[in-house]
């Protein structure tokens, strides 16, 4: 008995993360998955039904993976040249100090920041009135509050650039640099660089970083319902309304939508995984082994 | 050249906001055209910090951000010192488990748990939002620590194990001094997370556990810009002060620093 404990010590020290907060999340997700297809009579999948009918549900869901998938791929790309390009000066103190300022500042507040800045009467179009480039705030575009959501991207993207940057960081300053002399010595251009020696250490970090912020973003709920438009609404927005809703009827469709939500995130897990499992594959045969 | 622009413009993007808060909250009238307010006062500070519910607010997230960190710790360390230095069947299946309380929407797990919460007794209680904390933050500490590990490699606790330190020793003396930057990063990271929850708390807490976010959000559709500001600057301000706070406590437990100095 000592010796088995002793063989398999990981799983003692793993046993509280099982705990909390990884059963907790399964067991809140099957609680869901159970309230979904629960009404009154009982079991029913009425809510789906109901769901999948909704008008409303369908143009928050198209806008919600619009906005989702944006961000990603904007705070991915911009994130990767910006760690690219500077990483050497990032790893010292005072710069990463300057990259960790955005991480101190919840979401919601960042959300704040961009309507002061964006709004119509914030301060960029106060700038532009003051050098006489517009002569009233109404010529300002509007930026906020509308049906494309760009108050709620430019929040997203301009918080999750630091996360992508801090991210990669690591990856970058463990990179061999003698590597890409070589590529540049055999007459490869930058994209050459980047594609034999970085894109292999990287893509894992990149993909693996890309779903928690295509998560983050498609199921957060604060940004949305202080930038959103009343119509269409983000997922989460329109699934937490539906469960705070007096009428205990909205429940199960507000349960539903979040299992909507839920396997959505996962068919991209799943794609991603799949596509970076087969790169490592090959990965490893190249090297022979 | 290319770099400094960029560096430059990065530096811009960061700091605007941020002195943008600053001047926004010290000023008393500022009209649309001007470049600067035309009058400074501290009037939405005063307005802000006489907020009766605030000091309680800044409590209550105090409390529970400091809960939550130091289950992070506890739990991050030990599954990260696992997933770095041991080998076992499944591995990478179980660390990519680990991942999925960030993947799967916390708005889901929390509106599934509520009901077996109240049945429990933690619902509207900070007990059972120090709970809902736990799921958009342990992967990341988790995560971290597991860097930190892999880094500091297995030979010197097999060394000091050959000398027959104690397994509580190796880690006070071995890891523990080299895993401070991690910590360091984990309390904020984990802190700022915390304070960020509003929906979680909301349906967890039920409204009775008031925290700044449930505060700060009824305060969103006010016009008082000045007040909202220095508001936003408050959350920056807590976890700077817990850092220090933090650095603090860890020069006073760290082996190396106390005798030296």
């Amino acid at each position: 008995m000592k010796k088995w404990f002793k063989k398999n010590k990981w799983m003692a020290y793993l046993m509280p993360s099982f705990l909390f907060p990884l059963s907790i999340t399964i067991y809140g997700l099957i609680m869901a998955i159970k309230e979904s297809m629960t009404d009154n009579t009982g079991f029913s999948l009425q809510a789906y039904r109901a769901l999948f009918y909704d008008h409303a549900f369908w143009a928050s869901y198209l806008y919600s993976v619009r906005i989702s998938t944006i961000s990603t791929v904007l705070s991915l790309i911009i994130g990767i040249l910006i760690t690219r390009l500077l990483y050497q000066k990032l790893l010292k103190t005072e710069w990463k100090l300057l990259v960790w300022v955005p991480m101190i500042f919840p979401h919601f507040v960042w959300g704040y920041m961009v309507v002061l800045l964006l709004s119509q009467t914030g301060f960029i179009s106060s700038i532009f009135n003051h050098f006489e480039w517009i002569q009233d705030f109404s010529q300002f575009p509007i930026l906020l509050y509308e049906p494309f959501g760009i108050g709620i991207i430019v929040t997203y993207v301009w918080k999750e650039i630091p996360f992508v940057v801090l991210m990669l960081l690591p990856v970058y300053a463990q990179m061999n640099q003698q590597m890409p002399l070589v590529v540049k010595t055999l007459g490869g251009n930058e994209w050459n660089v980047f594609k034999t020696t970085e894109w292999p250490w990287v893509a894992p970090v990149l993909f693996e970083t890309g779903i928690i912020i295509f998560a983050f973003i498609l199921s957060a709920y604060e940004v949305p319902a202080l930038l959103g438009t009343t119509y269409p609404k983000m997922l989460s927005v329109l699934s937490y309304e539906w469960f705070f809703y007096a009428d205990f009827r909205y429940r199960p469709k507000a349960f539903a939508l979040m299992v909507v939500v839920t396997m959505t995130i996962m068919t991209f897990v799943l794609i991603f995984f799949h596509m970076v499992n087969q790169k490592r594959y090959r990965m490893m045969k190249g090297n022979g082994r | 050249m290319v770099k400094k622009f960029v560096l430059v413009l990065l530096s811009i993007l960061i700091l605007i906001p941020v002195l943008l808060l600053i001047v926004q909250s010290l000023s008393k009238r500022w009209n649309y055209g001007h470049l600067l307010p035309k009058e400074w006062s501290l009037r939405a500070w005063d307005v802000l910090l006489s907020e009766q519910r605030l000091t309680e607010a800044i409590g209550w997230s105090y409390l529970i951000g400091i809960l939550v960190i130091i289950l992070n710790i506890f739990i991050g360390v030990l599954a990260g010192k696992a997933l770095a230095h041991e080998n076992f069947k499944g591995k990478s299946m179980i660390e990519t488990m680990l991942i999925l309380p960030i993947i799967i929407p916390s708005l889901a797990v929390a509106m599934g748990v509520h009901f077996t919460m109240i049945r429990w007794g933690i619902a509207d209680h900070w007990l059972g939002v120090v709970v809902v904390h736990l799921i958009p933050t342990v992967p990341y500490s988790i995560k971290m620590f597991r860097n930190a590990f892999d880094q500091i490699g297995l030979k010197q606790e097999e060394q000091a194990n050959s000398l027959g330190a104690s397994k509580l020793y190796i880690f006070y003396s071995i890891y523990f001094p080299q895993l401070i930057q991690t910590i360091r990063a984990v309390v904020f990271l984990i802190f700022v997370i915390s304070l960020s929850q509003y929906a979680l708390t909301a349906i967890i807490g039920g409204g009775n556990v008031l925290t700044l976010a449930m505060i700060y959000f009824p305060y969103f559709s006010t016009v008082d810009d000045a007040v909202m500001s220095s508001f936003s600057l408050l959350f920056a301000t807590l976890p700077v002060i817990l850092f220090l706070l933090c650095e603090f406590v860890l020069r006073l437990m760290n082996p190396y620093k106390r005798k030296f100095r």
